[in-house]
């Protein structure tokens, strides 16, 4: 591998670890289209290389996120049960699917994403009533707020099922789930919205996991792209939190929402 | 009833109660003590994230130093062939990045372990079920994959 391959990696890593982590998605939504566009991997390369990546920055963030107990241990396990079975058939499926059907579902995933992003960015999103009398109860501090929020949780089952759908998205494309699993866990269980998102990357790590040795047994992850690509999320990732702190403002999801329509059509396009 | 501490937390004592008096799926019973589960995961991530970059650095330093004579094998070696040759010290750049890889992917396995070790601690066995349910469900798919 050349030197600019190796620099164009870690560069196309980084930057989609920081715009990942400046919308509070995984790199993946970002690694996948660089690596299967821009790079010109095969799609499950790409999708095995953003497995890793996936891995490497929740497990990074979760480490945080548990000593400061924002995540909730105990339901985050188990909703994994749910995730790994999920991403368990998604890994297997994919590796049954050529790569053109699956750029196509990812695709379709971006369009997903991208209408996600803008939908969130509604002012009543975060109203949530909090639970009182639910399952699962915890308390974290807020620093924002300088406050412990109490809260617990309702309606388990259906988060049970959005979370099987989640991990089985994470094993057939390579993305972590989040946008499927915050949404459910703050607006059907009820969980404060930083709860809800330290839980789901919490997760992110085992479900990515389960589908990891499924593509590295099918000689999917080359080392000398997986390492420069793992690296380059990782520092992204940190430095999209350290961005994120400065810059606000409701116009970033528009723009990367404009983005990611026009990548999903590119990547559609390329299939044909 | 509001307690606050020292630190300037305040805790509203009536809904921290109405939480704990739920169906016992309830994590506020440590909430006060111990947290011992999250310390311990907390640094089993830290340490997995961290020591698999090492080493996929260090295999990019050392591959790009042996730019030359860098070979890369036909398909991924199996995980027990890559630490036999990491445990006899080899520090070949390619298999420095496999063990790097192979830890990272493992991280995960770890953490579950580790949870699970931390509920037992705890006294909390519902929990340590959950994990080693997890656990295993893991487990089987590593096995399914490289058999």
């Amino acid at each position: 591998m050349s030197t600019v391959s190796f620099l164009l990696l870690v560069l196309g890593g980084g930057v989609a670890g920081t715009m990942g982590a400046m919308l509070g998605l995984g790199g993946g939504v970002f690694l996948i289209p660089f690596l299967a566009l821009v790079f010109g991997l095969p799609m499950h390369q790409a999708i095995a290389t953003s497995i890793l990546a996936v891995i490497a920055t929740s497990s990074a963030g979760a480490a945080m996120n548990v000593e400061r107990q924002t995540v909730n241990l105990r339901l985050g396990m188990v909703l994994e049960i749910a995730t790994v079975i999920g991403a368990i058939f998604g890994g297997v499926t994919a590796n049954i699917l050529s790569g053109e059907v699956l750029s196509r579902i990812f695709a379709a995933l971006l369009l997903f994403v991208s209408f996600m992003m803008i939908w969130r960015t509604r002012s009543d999103i975060d109203a949530a009533a909090p639970v009182i009398n639910g399952s699962f109860s915890s308390s974290y501090r807020d620093e924002a707020t300088d406050t412990v929020v109490t809260y617990s949780v309702k309606r388990v089952p259906v988060v049970l099922v959005i979370s099987f759908i989640a991990g089985n998205i994470s094993g057939l494309l390579g993305v972590g789930g989040g946008i499927f699993k915050v949404p459910a866990m703050h607006m059907v269980a009820g969980m404060p919205m930083k709860a809800a998102t330290a839980t789901s990357n919490f997760m992110i790590g085992v479900t990515a996991a389960a589908s990891a040795f499924i593509y590295f047994a099918h000689g999917h992850l080359n080392p000398m792209i997986v390492s420069p690509a793992v690296l380059g999320v990782l520092g992204g990732s940190f430095l999209g939190v350290s961005v994120n702190r400065r810059i606000k403002g409701s116009f970033l999801p528009w723009i990367f929402a404009v983005v990611l329509v026009l990548v999903s059509i590119w990547m559609f396009w390329r299939t044909l | 009833m509001d307690f606050c501490c020292c630190s300037g937390s305040c805790i509203n004592l009536d809904v921290l109660e109405n939480a704990l008096n739920t169906d016992g799926l309830t994590t506020g019973k440590d909430s006060g003590a111990h947290h011992l589960v999250e310390r311990w995961v907390g640094r089993t991530l830290r340490f997995g994230v961290w020591t698999s970059a090492g080493l996929m650095v260090a295999g990019l330093l050392l591959a790009w130093l042996s730019a030359g004579s860098l070979r890369l094998p036909s398909e991924n070696p199996p995980p027990g062939e890559v630490f036999r040759s990491l445990l006899a010290g080899s520090l070949d750049p390619v298999t420095l990045m496999f063990a790097g890889l192979l830890l990272l992917m493992l991280t995960p396995f770890l953490r579950v372990l580790t949870a699970a070790a931390g509920f037992a601690a705890e006294k909390d066995r519902r929990f340590v079920v959950v994990a080693l349910v997890v656990f295993a469900m893991l487990l089987g798919e590593l096995v399914f994959s490289l058999r």
